[in-house]
């Protein structure tokens, strides 16, 4: 017992009153930690923060009718549900339907704005995204062909019967026509088929066709590895009654190209980092024990066993890696905190694990690069250790 | 039976003898001095009978055990038990205090004892600078408690290599007054010096030139 | 005097000296190539985010406003034309450089044999092209859709003499529906003509094309009647990342920008530049971004960039410690030396001297040591992440030498100083 806290007493002696030195070693160490604890943290998280970013390619699954029918809404919100709302970025049904803009055949789509902006990051809208009712979003395209700019009046009209299939016959027969004004609240910029129509609100549409709770299909804009969306694409179109989940293989699968790259690099990265920031600690390790060879010396004149003398030179070097290591996953996760809000704008988890892995690693570290010139002090006479220099 | 006896003890570096065909015999209690000129083979003597180092030819019996026959690790264990050990550069733990340095040589030896480390320091003197760092120290003092550690755990001798040899006049005497002080209370006590004045006050003292005995001096005049 | 004390401390003190050059090589390769592949992240990732195919298409002039006039949608049959022989114009622009590829389209709607239609494209798959300036390429298709996993077959090649000159790639869906199998032949017509295609592959595109027909351009030109002419054309280009200045080029018009504005424009690689730049090239074109690909490359360029720099940084930080800190660690371990030298009578100058010029000696060997320990480093990452090696970029050189005589000296100067203010006989002492 008395043993053991003479021990101590040695130890904390060594490190409260050799100061310099030893904030020499701790910062080494703790330095190492950090590295450690940050890059494995970022390595860590980057798939999840990149794959939010990489939600603005768009939808990257689609709901379509399994039998070549219509959507209703409520099979849309079963399938939807099942996708956990944490992963789920946005979502978008659509409706399209063939309307006359004076006479001449258009395409109108229905949608939720809300959900389109999510799932379409990517849309550039001249003006103002439509607030509510008897608001349009037009393409590009179709603005210029009708030479329509913010701010203007605009008058859709849907064959309630079915749209005529010539000039002819739409002069010729009777008309069952249901028409409605809207306010160009903005122009939308795609560079994409969608600049050929018409957006206006899931209300809208049914009070122009009175048809409702119908839908051609919806984007979804998912956040989830491509194995994931597989499962949940399969999922769906089992489950649901009417409901055939498609992965949007173009988004997909680059996605998992680039993403797994970007993952391959950090790792790489933190990889060799962390090697070469290991050897640096235990350099300067090294030089801070290599400098205490004349007390190995001494303590072995004294009649130290080296086995005593290695215990007590590790006894030092765990308290340092511990302390060192501590340090170092707080300042290493404050880092990647940091580098988190600044790259992608959002907080991370704090990793509990990586605290103990941390400390180990640095306690492994640390007591390798003492034992090295300790050993070697051990291993030479005494008698030359206390007279070198 | 002698405490320690050097039989043909020689200690070769490549071509240089720095011992060359030594016999000696210490009795138990004794006070040698060994004295001789820089590269005489002084330092490889105190090393050899302290354990430290292991002659090329010849036999040492410590204490009725041939030791240089033994292995490093019994050495180690033989200089803990048997041997106090002063040296010219003190050589104390920097960082530790006066009585945490007596205290490191218990550590080693058997037990811890801070009661027993502050008596030692008192003997010496010191009982007032305990909690000091040697850098707070004088030189003197240092020794005394260089000293203090050798004595802590009863050794069967004292080896001092060039105690007085970083002192003052004053600290001479005083480190020279103790030596007296461990001499009458039986220490066997083997002194190296190039010292005359420190060689004078010894039982006995060996001259080495060359790595041989060339003389030996009785000191008459000894007083118990 | 002063150098054969420095050459005694560099040979004699070998073991520590090599330790700290070591240290210091260590820190400088880390530097090296962290800094390396910051500079490059952009143009590999770039590279990578290809895959998401084409960010600029181009149409003719007056295609936009007749293909909704007569709402050709359903058949994608365009009327106004672009010119096939001005195709390789593309690659003369001022940005042609960062054209990885494009390709024509020629769409036609083709009745098959059950009376269904279905949607025809001609395209290149990988055609060799010559221009007036010399330059040969390849282009095509291929690079554009990443994502098609050809089922069973292969790709159609221009280059390759045991493609058919009537091959054609079929749409999983649309091949599923008509029962056809790589190797058939199918017969298609059009009020032009007929012709039998040889199905040479079955791809799975996850899209609307797995309705449609894939051939090469000139069997597409020849059932829609348009030799010489095409529908449309893809580019993929390398694009910097919208800034301020190319959304206001985009949203205003290049006409808006002042002048000098005007210069910086063109001159970046800005996907409205190259859309531009490529109208200018090619008679009656518009060439509009793909919003889809170009504005969201731009965000992952710029996050990964950003992560890049911040982890550069880090290991900057942690290089320079660990070096700083060995350096001040060394040269307090020579504590005795100093106050020897300090005894001996050597002025505090000539100390420091003697001690940074080892120190700064060391530092170049290890430096150097460890630019090119970095450069395989940074290769190691290049090859292994994007199988193609990173640039190593000039300006990294004085960067790390700066980098790596800051931190020496930062490491050395305030130890010395210290040990300098000690007294000789507390030093010799051992304190």
């Amino acid at each position: 017992m008395k043993k053991k806290k003479m021990f101590l007493r040695m130890i904390t002696a060594s490190l409260l009153r050799r100061r310099s030195r030893m904030l020499v070693a701790l910062l080494a160490i703790a330095v190492g930690a950090t590295i450690l604890s940050g890059l494995v943290t970022i390595y860590d998280d980057v798939p999840r923060q990149m794959g939010e970013q990489f939600r603005s390619y768009g939808a990257n699954m689609i709901f379509m009718p399994s039998n070549g029918g219509e959507l209703s809404g409520d099979s849309l919100q079963q399938a939807k549900n099942r996708i956990a709302e944490k992963q789920l970025v946005g979502y978008a049904p659509y409706r399209y339907e063939n309307i006359t803009v004076n006479e001449r055949p258009m395409m109108a789509a229905a949608t939720d704005f809300d959900g389109a902006a999510k799932t379409s990051p990517y849309w550039r809208v001249d003006g103002a995204w439509p607030s509510g009712v008897g608001e349009a979003l037009v393409g590009k395209e179709t603005a210029q062909t009708l030479a329509l700019n913010v701010g203007d009046e605009v008058t859709l009209t849907y064959d309630l019967d079915k749209t005529p299939a010539t000039a002819d016959e739409a002069a010729n027969t009777e008309r069952n026509q249901n028409s409605a004004a809207f306010h160009v609240a903005g122009i939308l910029d795609t560079g994409g088929n969608e600049e050929k129509y018409f957006f206006i609100s899931i209300e809208d549409m049914e009070a122009l066709t009175g048809k409702a709770d119908c839908f051609d299909m919806a984007e979804l804009s998912v956040t989830a590895s491509q194995n994931e969306l597989k499962t949940y694409a399969d999922d769906i179109s089992q489950h649901t009654d009417g409901v055939s989940a498609r992965l949007v293989k173009r988004v997909t699968q680059s996605e998992n190209t680039v993403l797994s790259k970007l993952q391959a690099l950090v790792l790489l990265v933190t990889v060799i980092v962390l090697l070469l920031t290991m050897i640096c600690v235990a350099t300067t390790m090294m030089a801070v024990v290599t400098e205490r060879r004349k007390e190995v010396g001494l303590r072995k004149a004294l009649g130290a066993s080296n086995k005593s003398i290695i215990v007590e030179f590790m006894g030092e070097g765990l308290l340092l890696g511990g302390i060192g290591g501590l340090l170092g996953s707080v300042f290493g996760f404050i880092f990647a905190q940091a580098v988190s809000m600044n790259v992608f704008n959002s907080s991370i988890q704090f990793r509990w694990l990586l605290i103990p892995v941390t400390v180990v690693v640095s306690v492994l570290v640390t007591g390798l690069s003492c034992l090295l010139p300790v050993r070697s002090a051990t291993d030479v006479d005494p008698a030359l250790v206390l007279k070198g220099e | 039976m002698s405490l320690l006896e050097l039989k043909n003890v020689s200690k070769i570096y490549g071509p240089l003898k720095a011992l060359d065909n030594v016999s000696l015999t210490v009795e138990n209690g004794e006070w040698l001095a060994i004295m001789g000129p820089s590269g005489s083979g002084k330092s490889t003597m105190m090393n050899i009978i302290g354990c430290m180092d292991k002659p090329s030819l010849g036999e040492v019996i410590l204490d009725g055990v041939d030791i240089s026959k033994e292995s490093s690790k019994k050495l180690t264990e033989i200089r803990r038990d048997k041997i106090g050990l002063i040296f010219q550069q003190f050589h104390l733990v920097n960082y530790l205090t006066a009585v945490e340095n007596v205290m490191v040589s218990q550590y080693y030896h058997s037990m811890p004892d801070e009661k027993e480390a502050l008596e030692a320091l008192e003997r010496v003197g010191l009982k007032d600078r305990a909690k000091h760092l040697p850098s707070q120290l004088s030189g003197g003092e240092q020794q005394r408690v260089c000293i203090a550690r050798a004595l802590i755990n009863h050794p069967e001798i004292v080896l001092a290599d060039e105690p007085t040899g970083n002192l003052d006049e004053a600290n001479e005497n005083i480190v020279i007054d103790l030596f007296r002080q461990l001499h009458r209370e039986g220490t066997t006590l083997i002194v190296v010096t190039h010292d005359p004045e420190v060689a004078e006050v010894a039982q006995r003292t060996v001259v080495l030139e060359h790595g041989r005995p060339v003389k030996e001096i009785i000191n008459e005049s000894f007083e118990e | 005097m002063f150098f054969r004390m420095i050459k005694g401390a560099l040979f004699r003190q070998k073991s520590k000296m090599i330790m700290i050059a070591v240290t210091i090589a260590l820190g400088s390769s880390l530097a090296t190539a962290m800094l390396n592949i910051m500079l490059d992240v952009g143009d590999k990732v770039n590279q990578e985010l290809k895959a998401y195919g084409a960010n600029i298409t181009v149409v003719p002039k007056e295609n936009s406003v007749l293909d909704s006039l007569y709402d050709l949608d359903d058949g994608g049959e365009s009327v106004a034309h672009l010119k096939e022989e001005d195709l390789g114009k593309i690659k003369t622009i001022f940005w042609g450089f960062n054209i990885l590829d494009f390709t024509p389209f020629v769409n036609t709607v083709v009745t098959l044999g059950d009376g269904s239609t279905a949607k025809l494209t001609g395209t290149w798959f990988n055609h060799h092209l010559a221009l007036n300036t010399g330059e040969e390429l390849d282009a095509g298709i291929h690079s554009l859709r990443s994502w098609w996993e050809i089922k069973n077959g292969q790709w159609l090649d221009e280059q390759k003499e045991s493609i058919p000159a009537n091959g054609a790639l079929i749409g999983s869906a649309l091949a599923a529906r008509l029962g056809v199998e790589t190797g058939d032949t199918l017969e298609v017509n059009t009020a032009k003509g007929s012709q039998a295609l040889q199905i040479a592959g079955v791809y799975d595109a996850g899209g609307d094309e797995d309705e449609q027909l894939f051939t090469l351009l000139p069997v597409a030109q020849m059932l829609a009647d348009c030799q010489g002419l095409i529908d449309s054309i893809e580019v993929s280009a390398l694009t910097t990342p919208d800034n301020e200045l190319a959304r206001k080029a985009a949203t205003k018009g290049p006409g808006a920008l002042s002048p000098a504005d005007y210069e910086t424009w063109y001159c970046t690689a800005y996907v409205s530049s190259i859309c531009y730049q490529i109208q200018e090239a090619i008679p009656d074109s518009v060439a509009s971004a793909v919003r889809q690909v170009a504005e969201s490359e731009g965000t992952i360029l710029d996050k990964t960039r950003l992560l890049m720099i911040l982890i550069t940084i880090l290991s900057l930080f942690g290089s320079a410690l660990g070096i700083s800190n060995l350096v001040t660690a060394s040269v307090m371990e020579r504590s005795n030396e100093i106050g020897l030298l300090k005894a001996i009578g050597a002025r505090d100058s000539r100390i420091s001297g003697i001690v940074l010029t080892e120190i700064m000696l060391t530092a170049i060997v290890g430096g150097v040591a460890g630019y090119f320990m970095g450069y395989g480093f940074a290769q190691i990452i290049g090859h292994t992440v994007f199988a193609s090696a990173i640039e190593m970029k000039p300006m990294v050189i004085p960067l790390v030498a700066v980098l790596i005589i800051i931190v020496t000296l930062a490491g050395s100067i305030p130890a010395i100083r210290m040990l300098l203010r000690l007294r000789p006989a507390e030093v010799l002492h051992g304190r």
